[in-house]
């Protein structure tokens, strides 16, 4: 099954998300909590982040759209970034490398 | 030729005219270098503030049910601190006190989308700074995003109509809006800005921060300057602040190499970190806004 990824508010956040990227709670140069990624979240692992101030998690989950919904989004998401980078010089090595990772994040 | 030139003696003049800058903003500046700095120094600052309070007490409340999976009912702000962390309690008093600041100064009716992209470069600049190898203090780039564009505010209030026109030209012409000003006033909102800031008594790197945030090539030693650059540039390009005129015109090489920032794959956790922090911060500090002007 395709998957999508997103980072969410930790109140957003519900039992049984899976995380997408590691996540590591570092205050004062300390870790203070951390999970793998790929780690489902229980109701305990929700308290544990919020007690350790965690705020925003990246979580992956299923796409469910069909391939004509998930090419007519990629369209529109290429179309929009097109458009906001329509007067940059994109013979910029630094431009083009935003422009590139900008879409690839619109695309995850 | 400029049709009416704007001083920096009139900027300081007219802001008998602005209400008084906020003074958690200077405490909060002021404890970063202050190794001896507690929760109970800024709480202090905070009881005197009923609407920063109850923001910091709403944000403890919702942390303490997450925590213990029952409702709580923190009533006392130095409890809601410790609860939350001196690091939260100073983003929420930056944001909460920053925007009411711009929603009196601009008489109740802040231009729609001046906020919101003022919370996505705000917002773009703390990550930034975190993510950033050059040390610099997030809130300080926090700080230095919510308000570069501080003088569109002034131009805003004090020189509506002439202002509305460069918005037109810039428009019309497709040049950038501190083109415009500056044919108009003869100094651009940046300047304008940074003018405030010193007047205010913000440290130099925030000052430098707002003055050159449009400068392709930064000129000043401090490196808020190429940062809140960038940040703004990010808002941008991730279409962040509800704004259909976000364009990428160019980022500088130099300055992301003086920050150490590179854009490859490493970057996207940033991305969604400065989205979903953004979309966040403007519906937790929504403002009331009027929808007849949007700032560039």
């Amino acid at each position: 099954m395709r998957s999508r990824t997103q980072y969410i508010p930790l109140n957003e956040a519900e039992a049984g998300m899976t995380l997408a990227a590691p996540l590591n709670v570092i205050q004062n140069r300390q870790t203070r909590f951390s999970l793998p990624a790929g780690h489902v979240l229980t109701a305990d692992n929700l308290r544990q982040m919020a007690a350790n101030r965690a705020e925003f998690i990246f979580i992956v989950e299923p796409d469910s759209r069909c391939d004509e919904d998930i090419a007519l989004d990629t369209a529109l998401v290429a179309r929009r970034v097109m458009e906001i980078f329509s007067h940059a010089d994109l013979s910029d090595p630094t431009a083009m490398a935003l422009f590139d990772q900008i879409l690839a994040y619109r695309n995850a | 030729m400029p049709i009416a030139t704007v001083t920096q003696d009139e900027v300081i003049a007219r802001t008998s005219g602005l209400p008084s800058f906020p003074r958690i903003v200077t405490e909060i500046l002021a404890s970063l270098d202050d190794p001896d700095c507690n929760l109970n120094d800024l709480s202090d600052c905070i009881v005197h503030d009923p609407v920063i309070a109850a923001r910091v007490l709403s944000a403890a409340n919702r942390a303490g049910n997450r925590t213990t999976g029952r409702a709580q009912t923190v009533s006392d702000v130095y409890t809601a601190a410790s609860l939350i962390g001196l690091s939260h309690v100073r983003q929420i008093s930056l944001l909460s006190s920053i925007g009411q600041f711009a929603q009196i100064a601009a008489n109740e009716c802040l231009p729609a989308t001046y906020w919101t992209h003022s919370v996505a470069v705000g917002i773009s600049a703390e990550e930034l700074a975190l993510h950033v190898t050059a040390p610099i203090q997030a809130e300080a780039a926090l700080i230095a995003g919510l308000l570069h564009d501080v003088g569109q505010l002034w131009l805003f209030r004090f020189r509506a109509e002439a202002f509305a026109m460069a918005r037109e030209r810039a428009c019309c012409r497709g040049v950038g809006l501190e083109s415009a000003e500056q044919e108009q006033f003869d100094v651009d909102h940046a300047r304008i800005g940074a003018w405030l800031a010193e007047h205010w008594n913000l440290p130099p790197g925030i000052v430098a921060g707002i003055n050159e945030h449009h400068k392709a090539f930064p000129t000043t030693k401090f490196q808020l300057a190429p940062l809140v650059g960038i940040a703004e540039v990010l808002a941008s390009a991730l279409d962040l602040g509800g704004r259909s005129e976000n364009k990428v015109t160019g980022i500088s090489s130099d300055a992301c190499k003086s920050l150490g920032l590179v854009f490859d794959k490493e970057i996207q956790p940033l991305f969604g970190r400065i989205e979903a922090r953004s979309q966040h911060a403007n519906r937790m500090f929504a403002t009331g806004t009027s929808p007849t002007h949007a700032p560039r």
